[in-house]
């Protein structure tokens, strides 16, 4: 459980993927964050991840 | 009149869409706006709002704009609308900051990251949650509408890497004092707090608050955690780590009751703590306390009985003071009774579920779309049967759309609905405050309840409760004054106000 020790013994630093609020709240709180621009993958990633499993290569 | 408009083959996040409806629905002329997601659940929601959306094809990744008003105005506000999506409302133009697209670009502009907090549409979520598991990072997972097999997956991953993973459908915790996602102005103090429940967490955190103890550590794990197919990872994880930490002097679990192998396990675990442990399972087997166990059986109790642990005083003098005021909220009551059905419309989960606890002791059953016992789950979550509370955070009115938590208007509109039906004697609603939530809850709600006033007068009794510190950013002081200044009854608990409600609707 090293790593979940670590968080609780230095507390939050934080990468905020999604709601861009929740990374000003942090910020906010003076925590050290940053956020992703996150776009979900596009139609045809998704087509081509589904062939690839088809093909049973994940 | 109304107006629809269809954008293919799309995606915008939920407050992205908030903004732009409440822009659209500051235009005059504008009587209701809806942009969703076309999700099942959205369009059900849509419908049910009014608007005609008969003979579209529409799916999961097409947007939907629908506007009613007055004519001339309905082609103006879709081509706001419109506008607006190609321009998004300036969350950000004040900020000249760069944000990496990936997270390895961001963990490359934050290389000590020890968390990642994930609020993505549910579909999404776990791959990303799986990428940052890979790059030795714990998640906090926000979002809902995860399979349970993907969250059985990530949490054998973290379990083996030696991380947490919080939830999915984790909407609070709290690390070393910092709230993240949903959470209130905590002090620091020396209680650690383990919860399968959002609003259970924050309702035990503002308790404790009040009573003048603090948090150290909240770790969240996401309501199915404590289910048998998951088997209490996260949950096990959370209590050795507070067990074994020195700063944490009480141990509060807090949740619905885990099932009953899950619960054997935990209690195990707590069993051999030098420290005491607050058991809080509501809704479960009241058992007797034997040290270091303690049982409560509601939020309420569980603050009480930790704040006094942590000051070295007696739990049981604690529970006398609260049995003691209950039964004052009880004689409050009698004078503000009036027989009818109890409507309870609530942004918190667990706060929903506690309340209809309680109610139903005076009531009997209460109906529900998340009911205590499944027999009283209601037909259609939109309309209203008997006695009734509905939790506006369950999945199925968060596909697409923001939590009740940042956008209650959803249920606002509802409470007025409610207020309409000549049966209905009392309506009791949550207003949960804290980092994340909308800035300005009560408003929402309280020109709701002046919008029912003036349909069904002094008829119908609204009762509310606020979750929420002085530090919060909406100031707790202020959103109760809100109320207040609406005639709305104010509690202060969880707890009380469901007693008070329901024992107000006995008659």
């Amino acid at each position: 459980m090293e790593g979940a020790r670590r968080l609780l013994r230095e507390g939050p630093k934080v990468i905020n993927v999604g709601v861009f609020e929740f990374f000003e709240e942090l910020r906010a709180q003076g925590v050290e964050a940053t956020h992703v621009d996150f776009k979900p993958p596009s139609a045809s990633s998704d087509l081509l991840a589904k062939i690839r499993k088809l093909k049973g290569k994940v | 009149m109304q107006r629809i408009a269809v954008e293919r083959g799309t995606y915008f996040d939920s407050v992205t869409l908030m903004l732009i409806s409440r822009e659209i629905g500051a235009m005059e002329g504008v009587e209701q706006v809806a942009l969703n997601m076309a999700t099942e659940a959205n369009l059900r929601i849509m419908a049910s709002a009014g608007f005609d959306l008969s003979g579209l094809e529409l799916g999961e990744s097409d947007l939907v704009i629908a506007v009613k008003g007055k004519e001339e105005v309905l082609d103006r506000a879709i081509s706001r609308a419109k506008e607006l999506l190609k321009s998004p409302p300036g969350r950000r133009s004040d900020s000249a900051s760069y944000f990496p697209k990936s997270v390895d670009g961001a963990l490359a502009l934050l290389p000590g990251a020890n968390l990642a907090l994930i609020s993505v549409a549910g579909q999404y979520a776990a791959d990303v949650a799986r990428a940052c598991l890979d790059l030795g990072l714990n998640v906090m997972l926000y979002s809902d509408n995860v399979p349970l097999s993907a969250e059985v997956e990530l949490k054998r991953i973290a379990g083996e890497k030696g991380l947490l993973v919080m939830g999915p459908d984790c909407g609070t915790a709290v690390i070393r004092g910092k709230g993240l996602g949903f959470a209130n102005a905590y002090p620091l103090g020396p209680v650690g707090l383990v919860a399968a429940a959002g609003t259970g967490l924050q309702e035990v955190g503002v308790q404790m608050a009040r009573r003048g103890v603090g948090l150290i550590h909240a770790i969240g794990t996401g309501g199915r955690d404590v289910k048998e197919e998951v088997g209490g990872s996260t949950f096990s994880m959370g209590v050795k780590l507070l067990l074994e930490d020195p700063e944490v002097e009480v141990l509060a679990l807090v949740g619905k009751p885990p099932s009953p192998s899950v619960e054997g396990s935990i209690l195990d675990l707590a069993s051999s703590s030098g420290k005491p442990v607050v058991v809080g399972f509501v809704g479960g087997r009241r058992r007797e306390d034997a040290f270091p166990l303690y049982f409560c059986s509601d939020l309420e109790e569980v603050a009480a009985v930790s704040s006094a642990l942590a000051k070295g005083l007696d739990p049981n003098e604690a529970r006398e003071e609260l049995r003691s005021r209950r039964e004052e909220v009880l004689r409050m009551a009698q004078a503000r009774s009036r027989r009818g059905y109890l409507r309870g419309l609530f942004s918190g989960g667990t706060l929903c579920y506690e309340a209809q606890l309680l109610a139903s002791s005076i009531l009997g059953p209460i109906r529900s779309n998340a009911p205590l016992d499944k027999a009283y789950k209601l037909a259609d979550s939109l309309r209203s049967e008997g006695h009734c509370m509905v939790d506006y955070g369950e999945d199925e009115f968060t596909q697409g759309r923001l939590h009740p938590m940042m956008d209650s208007s959803y249920r606002a509109q509802r409470l007025v609905v409610e207020a309409q039906d000549p049966e209905v004697s009392v309506i009791l609603f949550d207003c949960v405050l804290g980092y994340g939530a909308h800035e300005n809850p009560a408003s929402q709600m309280a020109e709701a309840v002046q919008r029912a006033r003036g349909i069904c007068g002094d008829r119908v009794l609204f009762v509310s409760y606020v979750c929420g510190l002085e530090g919060d950013p909406q100031v707790a002081s202020r959103q109760r004054r809100i109320l207040e200044e609406a005639g709305v009854v104010l509690l202060e608990s969880n707890a009380e106000a469901a007693i008070f409600a329901a024992a107000c609707a006995r008659g």
